[in-house]
């Protein structure tokens, strides 16, 4: 890279030391300035949990406000083992205790509007909340009616099950209740959606699950893309585990659903109908209600930020993070929620202190199953400049696809690490 | 669990403010280099002597290894945790992973990702915060 030019440099050296903003925050002491502010954060999941937490953890001083509409909090992760009658939900499902132990006010209402200008809060209770700092993580809400036919009432019937809770158990009821030789229909959103290689995880665990009980059943995945997370290795091993039950139609092959009908129980693609005994919908995703009602969003429905301290290129004084930012090219995962909340909570007390932003490195790394003895995993590495985020070539990457049973049945292992390490790491 | 916030992350921005009144500013690190502002050592322990790693960035990197070794690199279940490993440890099982001396299931994909000086920032970084911990 060139040398630093001295505009460049500027900017790197702190926030507004052109205007003299830096050189006040820079006279006052660190702990003075950083006690008295007020941070809120939004949305008790994978992003903002962890946000808050580390942000108490960096400077105990600060005020930390968790604003959450549920008592307790359903994970997507693991939430497809609940689908297959591996796991019961009490197995995912987590409490802020803890979070209030660490020092945060977490407050169960929900954020209904955001004054970007006043700084304010306001929540469904009535209550305002004033803030110096926000954390906006939100995760994802669904585009009812993108496919006709599809809207909150029909997904009592096609459960789409990509928000954890009961439609999670509304799906594998619907699972549980399928007879030997039905069909399951999974409709796969096109890019990007949250959790990327979900999908077919999802459809991987229940052929398992219908291979043991209903083993004349078929899977049919109607997806609206061209190719998918992990692919090679998703279909090898439904070559290996599950050959001849699931069927993966990809968008221009006629996989692209258009419109479903609950009472038929049908779903139609550009060229054909068919019809499940169950059904399963993943619409088309977009950042979360809060963060479209604030205009924190852009054209594409997620919201813009700046790579380095994902403040919101929209409001000054917010930072969006987890499944409602646009981070490409990083996958919308709980594990990057996890890493850019723990960044964003360094970006904001460096910020407080008038220390200038970091080059933060993100990580992610996705464990899916095929079976329960048969694992396969994604990392990537990110790492973030002014110019935007970058994937660290020559890292990263998937399983290979050639490897023992052995070597599945570790990173099966390592897949229930993982999960017990990252809840620990935020609702304990 | 705590992490203090070192007094030297305020380091490079001191330093920045002093080379701003210099006719030649300093190189920027490539953009393969995480480590961002110029800055002298700032990780503890023998194994980064002059590491050029920032310590927000060692901090960085270390809080994502805990997300699957457990918080602090306590593991509370099949991860190999890191608690209990000294930086020298940590530093040779990476650099290991790194140049595929070690078979690994999926650290030597991470491995790859970051420079020695980095690698040794991190360890020190995670022996650090458990020696801290420690009675």
């Amino acid at each position: 890279m060139s040398k630093l030019t001295r505009r460049k440099f500027l900017r790197l050296a702190g926030v507004g030391l052109a205007s003299g903003a830096g050189a006040l925050g820079f006279s006052r002491s660190a702990s003075a300035q950083s006690g008295a502010a007020r941070i809120v954060v939004i949305g008790g999941g994978f992003g903002g949990a962890t946000c808050a937490n580390y942000l108490k953890r960096l400077d105990p001083g600060l005020s930390v406000t968790l604003v959450e509409s549920s008592k307790r909090f359903v994970t997507c992760p693991f939430s497809n083992y609940v689908i297959a009658d591996w796991r019961t939900i009490s197995t995912i499902t987590h409490n802020y205790a803890a979070t209030q132990k660490h020092g945060v006010e977490v407050v169960q209402d929900t954020a209904i509007a955001i004054d970007a200008i006043a700084r304010q809060v306001s929540l469904k209770s009535g209550k305002r909340l004033a803030y110096d700092r926000l954390v906006v993580s939100p995760g994802i809400d669904f585009k009812w009616g993108a496919i006709e036919g599809y809207d909150e009432a029909a997904a009592e019937v096609m459960p789409h099950a990509w928000k954890a809770g009961p439609q999670t158990l509304l799906l594998r009821k619907k699972i549980l209740g399928m007879r030997n030789g039905d069909t399951f229909i999974l409709v796969a959103p096109g890019n990007p959606f949250r959790c990327p290689p979900a999908p077919y995880e999802r459809a991987s665990v229940i052929a398992y699950y219908l291979k043991s009980y209903k083993p004349r059943s078929k899977i049919l995945i109607l997806d609206s893309k061209e190719s998918f997370s992990e692919q090679a290795l998703f279909m090898d091993g439904w070559d290996a585990l599950y050959p001849g039950m699931i069927e993966w139609v990809s968008g221009a092959r006629g996989g692209r659903v258009t419109s479903v009908n609950t009472k038929t129980m049908t779903v139609a693609t550009e060229i054909e109908k068919y019809r499940g005994n169950a059904v399963n919908v993943i619409p088309p995703q977009m950042a979360g209600n809060i963060a479209r009602d604030a205009g924190l969003v852009d054209e594409t429905g997620w919201c813009p930020v700046d790579p380095r301290t994902f403040e919101s290129k929209k409001h000054k004084g917010i930072h969006v993070i987890g499944d409602a930012a646009n981070a490409a090219p990083m996958p919308k995962s709980g594990f990057v929620a996890n890493s850019q909340a723990k960044i964003v909570a360094s970006a904001i007390t460096r910020e407080l202190r008038g220390h200038a932003p970091f080059d933060g490195v993100y990580v992610n790394t996705c464990y899916s199953l095929l079976a329960p003895d048969y694992g396969i995993s994604m990392a990537n590495v990110y790492r973030t400049s002014a110019d935007g985020i970058q994937e660290v070539s020559g890292a990263g990457g998937v399983s290979p696809r050639e490897a023992s049973a052995a070597f599945r049945a570790e990173e099966a292992k390592y897949a229930a690490g993982w999960y017990a390490s990252i809840v620990a790491d935020i609702w304990s | 669990m705590k992490v203090a916030i070192s007094p030297l992350a305020a380091l490079p921005f001191v330093l920045l403010v002093v080379t701003a009144c210099q006719s030649t500013p300093p190189p920027v690190a490539d953009g393969s280099q995480a480590s961002a502002p110029p800055a002298p050592s700032s990780a503890p322990g023998p194994a980064a002597p002059r590491s050029p790693v920032f310590s927000e960035t060692a901090r960085n990197i270390a809080n994502n290894c805990f997300t699957c070794h457990g918080p602090d690199g306590k593991s509370p279940a099949a991860i190999p945790g890191l608690s209990r490993l000294s930086a020298e440890q940590i530093a040779a099982r990476l650099r290991s992973f790194k140049n595929g001396t070690a078979s690994s299931t999926i650290m030597g994909r991470h491995a790859k990702a970051y420079s020695n000086a980095e690698i040794d920032a991190v360890a020190a970084y995670i022996a650090g915060v458990n020696k801290q911990a420690k009675p």
